[in-house]
């Protein structure tokens, strides 16, 4: 009786482990995903950055992947994608990362992993209105002329340009004292604070000249030109065209090949940020359902990338 | 009053004899100043330190934490990895729980702590969050704070212990409770970041330090409160010193221990926004600063309130069980009670699970029930912009070229046909000199020469301004007001804590910093003084003011600055707006207090003599409140410079602004630097008040 029960234990057990072995995929090097863990992609605190994080955080999982978004400063995650508790960020502005991270990516502690794709660029911007007072603009020469009219209290009598907040760069302070230039400049603080001046320059209908990036979603509110600024200058302080790139742990290429090269081709352009962050800042849209929703419907743009990543 | 013992006396007639030396002192000083601003401009060097002679602290701290993370690293790594599990499961849990369990919770708790009343305010606090659809990020911020504070009260508890059994404990620990509150907390975000690597760690363990000194305060104070007989009987009933610290004296303590824990779980609540900079876990801090950084009034206030809200809730439950604590221990029936509403609590909660896998709208509250009214408040503030930016732009420069600018260049520098309308000339220098001779004189005649010293020191600021002054000069000043106020001990500290900011080469942004700061708390207290004062006489105002005092401390104040730079733009007058905002809260409730606390016969003896209302205030309440108001006083300065690395975001130039240029550049040496500067401006200033606030109270016989 007992060796009968014995024996249909051990029969059972066999076919159990038989099945379960045929059912578990052989152990191949290209299969996804190559590990359960999740991957971890860093969200800063902008709506293109979500854009392009979620994107690739859908496509990652219609591959197979298990992804998972972590909410992170720009400057913390530094040391999460050195270490890996964060794989990788999909978007990171080279124009406002201090010294701490060009060190990191310089000592290979963080990956580049190529540019995003997105037209950017940087210099001094002044809202519509502004022309009114001082009609020479875009001209770089006029807006010397007119430094006067950009006057305050703190500043007279020199004109109030407003710069970048002191932990990103001083390249325009550097530029305007270096060349002895009739402005004053004033750090701007956060990224808040600058689109606040501008916001309430345009209702106050009051003079502003300051640092600025595109694409940004407030000038796709707000009316502005660039001021024109010679190009000797610009080579001269490195004003440089702003670089969007991405950036992954150094492990994601041995964890998830596949992943990491999706991640390395995987680009975005102005059009696809422009329509979705009108749909997430204007239209109150869930930026998740959103960028699901333009995954879905657009798998002709994205497919190829997959593809690319998975053919070896 | 209490009785005046003859040793009091005596106290009284030394320090008289000792004013007309501390005068000869001043004007020693006086003296030392005139030949100092005559040959500043041949000496460049007294104005403006030599960068040569900057000694490189911040590379000898930056060789130090290397040497420390690099030995280190491994341990705090895994005790990073040890406090992310039960943090991980908290959130997960608690996100995963259906709201109406969690709110059932919390109103059960609400109620065995206050009543019905505090239930209705638990319930509606949590409604609003329901409504405006911050659920999620809520219990993300809720897990932080229920895993920092009893991280905190234990740690708290165990060196509060430690620090009452052993003398040399205590000096040690004490100055280590000053430097932890007054040091900027943004400030060592970097060493850990350091040391445990990305996540919400980093932001639990932050707010755990930031949170640890008042409960250590509040042991020890308690456990020194405790009556000598208590212990006595528990001596003779044969405890060990053990025994004796378990079942007697932490029992007897336990009122002022549940205080401790309170002001606790407040510090936590402060630290949220600050530890989401971080970021790693979307938490109701993180909602506030990405608000932020897109200039999103509306969305930032409505979450900012969440912060208030849950602070308030907190706030009054443990509060309330530190009541209960007092009061006499309920007999046995209401423990069974209260065990009733833990079982009943636990499987309404369960019952609430097990619907909530059949309705989901019990499991996530309904979208369709959220609603959004950021775009009204937006939309506001646009209104007020549009309509009064010439009032706004008024204010703004009235207030720069009148009292802002002359206190950072100097009216030497600052008088300009642009702001004033003239070019400074001698006939306005002797008019100004005129004023100041005839004001000092005046004051001489209420308040001895005291008030001309101060005269005469307000006097030079305002001309020569704080960007100006010969550093010489203001360490001189300081070191000797500490002499005469507070003794050698603080005068030591003080010159010598002067000196390491003067030589790390951050003299010009402590300088900044000290003219921000102190034209804040002129306002702050002044404004704050009088708020106090109504609110002293006039019970409805009091009543009205409270939940004003209760939001603007506990409201993230991060949330103010965007419509403030749209009113005022970027620059020193609406950094110093936030910061006001902020530090006018003790001073309202100090003044407030102090006026109310004054013993009753004391005031029946003042109107039994026929005191008007004006004279009782000016000639008894006021004299008589003065050490506590003055205690206000210290307060407004602490939490405006705790607010300057929160202003800097407005863009200020200064030691805020270093701590966060430290902060993204990696550089911990400057952080470090530029907090310690910080806290050590703090702790001079609250020394020196509280010696005085002491000083003045024995004068009134009030200890």
């Amino acid at each position: 009786m007992i060796l009968k029960l014995f024996k249909t234990f051990v029969v059972t057990s066999l076919a159990a482990i038989l099945l379960i072995s045929v059912n578990v995929k052989p152990a191949k090097a290209n299969s996804i995903p190559e590990s359960d863990d999740p991957i971890k992609l860093a969200i800063y605190e902008w709506t293109g950055q979500h854009i392009a994080s979620y994107i690739a955080g859908h496509i990652l999982e219609d591959m197979g992947y298990n992804v998972e978004y972590v909410t992170a400063g720009t400057f913390p995650s530094a040391f999460g994608l050195s270490d890996g508790n964060l794989t990788a960020t999909m978007e990171i502005w080279d124009n406002n990362l201090g010294d701490f991270w060009p060190k990191m990516l310089e000592e290979g502690k963080i990956e580049d992993i190529g540019a995003v794709g997105l037209d950017a660029r940087e210099g001094w911007l002044y809202p519509l209105h502004v022309k009114d007072d001082c009609p020479g603009l875009p001209s770089w020469e006029a807006l010397q002329s007119c430094a006067g009219v950009f006057a305050d209290a703190e500043t007279f009598p020199k004109g109030r340009f407003v710069e970048y907040p002191a932990d990103w760069s001083d390249r325009a302070t550097r530029l305007i004292q270096g060349e002895g230039l009739a402005f004053e400049t004033i750090p701007a603080g956060s990224e808040g604070a600058l689109v606040a001046e501008l916001k309430a320059s345009v209702q106050k209908k009051k003079p502003l000249v300051m640092m600025f990036w595109a694409p940004h979603w407030s000038l796709a509110e707000i009316e502005t030109e660039w001021v024109e600024i010679p190009q000797e200058l610009l080579d001269k302080y490195s004003l440089q065209i702003p670089r969007v790139f991405k950036a992954a742990w150094p492990g994601l290429k041995d964890k998830w090949p596949t992943a990491y090269k999706f991640l390395k081709v995987y680009q975005l352009n102005n059009q696809i940020q422009q329509v979705l962050m009108n749909k997430i800042d204007n239209e109150g849209q869930d930026p998740v359902k959103a960028t699901k929703a333009w995954v879905d419907s657009n798998k002709d743009y994205w497919e190829p990338m997959v593809d690319k990543a998975t053919s070896n | 009053m209490t009785e005046t013992t003859p040793n009091d006396l005596i106290d009284l007639e030394v320090s008289k004899d000792t004013w007309p030396k501390s005068m000869l002192a001043w004007i020693f000083l006086g003296i030392v100043s005139i030949i100092l601003f005559a040959i500043r401009s041949d000496f460049g060097w007294i104005v403006s330190f030599p960068e040569k002679w900057v000694l490189p602290f911040a590379e000898w701290i930056n060789l130090f934490m290397n040497w420390f993370i690099d030995a280190n690293k491994a341990a705090f790594r895994f005790f990073a990895k040890v406090l992310t599990f039960p943090m991980d499961a908290l959130r997960t849990s608690l996100i995963w729980l259906p709201w109406p369990a969690v709110l059932i919770a919390f109103c059960a708790t609400a109620h065995s702590a206050g009543g019905w009343r505090l239930m209705i305010f638990t319930l509606s606090a949590f409604g609003y969050i329901l409504v405006f659809g911050y659920w999620v990020p809520t219990m993300a911020t809720l897990a932080l704070v229920f895993l920092s504070v009893p991280l905190s009260v234990l740690i708290g508890l165990f060196i509060g212990v430690a620090t009452f059994a052993s003398h040399r404990t205590e000096r040690l620990v004490m100055p280590m409770l000053d430097v932890m509150q007054t040091f900027p907390t943004f400030a060592y975000l970097i060493p850990i970041l350091f040391l445990m690597g990305f996540g919400p760690v980093v932001g639990l363990v932050a707010s755990a330090i930031y949170a640890m000194p008042p409960m250590v305060r509040n042991v020890v104070l308690g456990l020194r409160r405790v009556a000598p007989e208590v212990v006595e009987s528990g001596v003779m009933s044969g405890a060990t010193p053990l025994q004796l610290l378990w079942t007697v004296r932490l029992p007897a303590a336990m009122p002022t221990i549940m205080i401790g824990i309170n002001q606790s779980t407040m510090a936590a609540f402060s630290m949220i926004i600050i530890a989401s900079v971080i970021g790693g876990s979307a938490d109701i801090g993180w909602e506030v600063l990405s608000a932020m950084r897109k200039a999103a009034f509306g969305q930032s206030f409505l979450a900012g309130i969440v912060i208030a809200l849950m602070a308030m809730v907190m706030d009054r439950i443990s509060r309330g069980f530190a009541l209960r604590h007092t009061l006499a221990h309920n007999g046995p029936e209401s423990f069974i009670t209260r065990n009733q509403l833990i079982i009943s609590v636990l499987c309404l909660m369960i019952v609430f699970i097990v619907l909530a896998q059949f309705f989901q709208s019990l499991k996530e509250f309904p979208e369709v029930w959220v609603i959004n009214p950021a775009r009204y408040l937006n939309d506001a503030v646009d209104y007020v912009i549009s309509e009064y930016s010439g009032i706004l732009d008024a204010i703004k420069n009235s207030f720069l070229i009148y009292f802002l600018l002359p206190i950072r260049l100097g009216l030497e520098n600052s008088v300009k046909p642009f702001t004033w309308g003239f070019e400074l000339n001698n006939t306005f220098i002797a008019y100004y000199l005129t004023l100041c001779i005839a004001v000092a004189a005046s004051l001489w005649r209420l308040w001895g020469w005291h008030a001309v010293v101060g005269i005469v020191i307000i006097a030079v600021f305002y001309y020569y301004g704080t960007t100006g002054l010969p550093w010489p000069l203001f360490i001189a000043f300081v070191t000797l007001l500490a002499f005469q106020v507070a003794g050698f001990n603080l005068a030591v500290f003080a010159f010598l804590g002067l000196i390491f900011m003067l030589l790390s080469g951050f003299w010009p942004q402590v300088m900044r910093s000290v003219y921000l700061c102190g034209a804040a708390v002129f306002f702050a207290f002044s404004l704050g003084f009088l708020f106090g004062i109504c609110a002293a006489m006039n019970d409805r105002f009091s009543v009205f003011i409270r939940p004003i005092n209760d939001t603007l401390q506990t409201m993230p104040l991060f949330v103010f600055l965007i419509p403030v730079i749209m009113f005022f733009q970027i620059g020193d007058f609406p950094a110093m707006l936030a910061i006001i905002m902020y530090a006018i809260v003790p001073a309202i409730r100090y003044t407030e207090h102090g006026i109310r606390n004054i013993n009753p016969s004391t005031l029946e003896a003042a109107e039994a003599q026929g005191c008007t209302k004006i004279q009782k205030l000016f000639h008894v309440q006021l004299p008589l409140a003065l050490p506590e108001i003055m205690l206000g006083l210290n307060q407004t300065i602490i939490f405006s410079l705790a607010m300057l690395v929160i202003a800097a975001l407005v863009g200020t130039k200064g030691l805020g602004q270093s701590v966060y240029v430290a902060l993204s550049s990696g550089n911990v040496g400057n952080g470090i630097i530029a907090g310690l500067s910080i806290a050590i401006i703090a702790m001079i200033a609250d020394k020196i008040i509280q010696a005085w606030a002491n000083k003045k109270k024995k004068e009134l016989g009030l200890i």
